[in-house]
């Protein structure tokens, strides 16, 4: 069943002709609602987009919410669509969830509220943004974005269309939540250094081309990144730096850096109450005076990429330059709803407030993942602007902030 | 063998170093090396062949002429038949240390189906005038996708100059070049741009009136950045009316908040 609706949905045949209806409407059982369910004029309505193993999980977690109907799932391999249909039919009991290869036909339907994606890092900003632009909310999947401008670019969207936006991220508060409690509340002094270590950047990939299964669309997979030949490597699923993932490959994602950077700094940066800025400065190992890859703060706090962590490590007497403080109001800032990051995700969007992994948060998150993999990149120290979010001078680490998308691709 | 003045000042260094008994500066040589491999390099082969080119573009910042070198000899590969993944190769390092000097090389892919996207990977990156000329140029003598991704480029560029061309191109009949020229009106964001996209918003094709009216929301966007608040609350106003989408005529309420100072 495609994507595209095939029939007269109550939510559209309200919005087309009115409540007063000049024919008799049968309102069925469904539309109404029952023990278990709210009314469908009372649900999300919601689709998926990117359902590998992550996504699906993810899916599953949205299905369990009663406020939620699930419609339509998406993805470029005809194994992911399948399995994920047959995940919403079970839970409802019927055949009636669409499936589609290519998002937008999600997109172009006005009877979804929001989506949930877990695509490959590559095409977040750009399936986020069609989303956003079409009156949808969107749940994504960390890291945020395949560059700093694509991160900012989908803030902007989120914020002109009026949208809610979540990332995903659920280690910030669920597993670093008790010691960033710590931090916020001054229990362990004035902070000046801390430490996460999420892994390493990705590489370039010249894996040699294969024959194209009949189960994927390659083209599609691509996407925006530059093209090149299929190989399984590129584009499974795959965990890790091994070479086996697209986790592995610069054109697809960040490595480590940004997926584990998104929980780690994710982590960091809420405890220490950074969340909303970023670094001024950058200085990646040197095998010299510099062991790690280092992030400076204005507030003199300096984030190290090494150590594990996050953890944390409190000024021993003054440090010049360290005006830190701890910051207590965010003590209060928390998972709304019920059922963690999801169930956030939907309180927002019935109430409007901005979610607790904000795209805006995500985003300053991702850059300073984005930050580090362009310091090991250019193998130097990187001074950082943060608020016009741009490298003061540098002509060269300023051409690495974004990518220039394949044809017809664009932002 | 000696390509230039560089190499040639290298070398002797390198000798002068091995006589006084320190380590010798043996990069020179292995990046010729990496050179000769690139020549017939491809996917599938070991990419660590190309790392010493990598290593003396890192090496090579704050030396001009050392980076003016290594784009010369990379632009020069563009010029023969090596294969694919070298040409984007060598496309991804210009993205980093080209210059005016590297866009003639970097132009004459622009119309080539498969190496296109990563000459535009190079030039849209370049702030180099020359190389948003170059796609400006390209532009009328390509077609299809490969004018669409010239046409995105210009848009990410925000190209002024392009404006004429791009609004001729609101008529065209490939769709996709009509909804990227409209996007890419959006980000040049002009008074003009402005204009174009006001009409166009009006009589667009049902099946291009999401792309109208986003280019049209953009475009607003960018003339509150400039400062021009009238006229980006003129879109505003024009994008609030009844037959919009709800979700742009929220937009369309949020920008007119914005460009009152409110939010």
């Amino acid at each position: 069943m495609s994507c595209k609706p095939t029939r007269l949905t109550r939510r559209r045949f309200l919005k087309t002709t009115g409540v007063a209806a000049a024919v008799p409407y049968v309102i069925t059982s469904a539309a109404l609602g029952g023990e278990d369910r709210p009314p469908a004029s009372e649900r999300i309505v919601m689709a998926g987009i990117g359902m590998g193993g992550r996504g699906r999980g993810d899916l599953g977690a949205f299905l369990g919410h009663k406020e939620v109907q699930v419609v339509a799932v998406c993805d470029v391999r005809k194994g992911a669509q399948n399995a994920a249909k047959n995940m919403v039919d079970k839970r409802y009991g019927n055949q009636d969830c669409a499936v589609c290869t290519d998002f937008r036909e999600v997109v172009a339907r006005d009877d979804i509220d929001a989506i949930v994606t877990a695509a490959p890092d590559h095409w977040h900003a750009l399936l986020s943004i069609a989303a956003m632009k079409s009156g949808k909310d969107v749940f994504c999947e960390k890291p945020l974005s395949l560059t700093i401008k694509e991160g900012r670019a989908m803030v902007d969207t989120a914020r002109s269309y009026g949208r809610i936006f979540s990332c995903g991220s659920q280690r910030v508060l669920g597993d670093y939540g008790r010691l960033a409690r710590e931090v916020q509340s001054g229990k362990l002094g004035q902070i000046h250094k801390c430490f996460a270590d999420p892994g390493g950047p990705p590489r370039p990939c010249n894996l040699p081309g294969q024959p194209i299964p009949d189960d994927i669309d390659w083209d599609l997979w691509l996407g925006p990144a530059p093209w090149a030949p299929y190989h399984p490597f590129r584009c499974s699923a795959a965990y890790g730096l091994g070479g086996r993932g697209f986790r592995t490959w610069r054109d697809y994602s960040g490595g480590m850096m940004t997926d584990w950077g998104g929980h780690k700094f994710g982590g960091a940066m809420f405890a220490l109450g950074l969340d909303h800025t970023g670094p001024v400065e950058i200085i990646p190992p040197d095998g010299k005076d510099h062991k790690w890859l280092m992030y400076k703060f204005e507030c003199g706090i300096e984030m190290y990429v090494g150590g594990g962590g996050p953890r944390y490590e409190a000024a021993k007497g003054n440090v010049p330059g360290l005006t830190w403080e701890p910051p207590k109001k965010l003590l209060e800032r928390n998972y709304r709803g019920h059922g963690g990051l999801p169930g956030d995700f939907l309180y927002c969007v019935k109430t409007r407030e901005l979610p607790f992994r904000d795209v805006e948060y995500a985003h300053r998150v991702a850059t300073v993942c984005h930050l580090g993999n362009i310091a090991y990149e250019l193998k130097r120290p990187l001074k950082w602007d943060p608020v016009k979010e741009e490298f003061p001078g540098d002509d060269q680490a300023n051409r690495m902030t974004w990518r220039p998308m394949r044809q017809p691709w664009r932002l | 063998m000696f390509k230039t003045t560089s190499t040639i000042i290298a070398l002797l260094t390198a000798s002068i170093l091995v006589c006084c008994g320190l380590p010798a500066v043996a990069a020179e040589a292995d990046v010729d090396k990496a050179f000769d491999a690139l020549k017939t390099y491809d996917w599938g082969q070991d990419r660590n062949l190309l790392k010493p080119i990598d290593d003396a573009i890192v090496g090579s910042h704050g030396d001009a002429a050392a980076q003016k070198d290594l784009a010369s000899r990379l632009a020069e590969v563009l010029k023969t038949d090596a294969p694919q993944a070298a040409k984007d190769f060598v496309c991804r390092k210009l993205s980093l240390i080209g210059s005016a000097a590297s866009v003639p090389a970097l132009a004459g892919l622009l119309p080539d189906e498969k190496l296109s996207h990563m000459a535009r990977y190079a030039l849209e990156r370049m702030p180099a005038a020359e190389a948003v000329k170059a796609m400006r140029d390209a532009m009328p003598k390509v077609k299809g996708r490969v004018k669409v991704g010239v046409i995105n480029s210009l848009g990410v560029r925000r190209d002024a100059e392009s404006t004429a061309s791009l609004v001729a191109l609101l008529a065209d009949a490939d769709k996709e070049v009509v909804s990227a020229a409209a996007a890419a009106l959006g980000e040049i964001g002009s008074p003009e741009a402005a204009k174009a996209l006001g009409d166009f918003q009006k009589k667009a094709p049902e099946a291009l009136r999401p792309a109208a009216a986003d280019a049209y929301l953009a475009c607003a966007e960018r003339l509150l950045a400039d400062g021009k608040k009238a006229e980006a609350t003129a879109i505003y106003k024009a994008l609030s009316a009844g037959e919009q989408p709800k979700h742009v005529r929220m937009a369309a309420m949020r920008g007119m908040l914005s460009a009152t100072g409110k939010k």
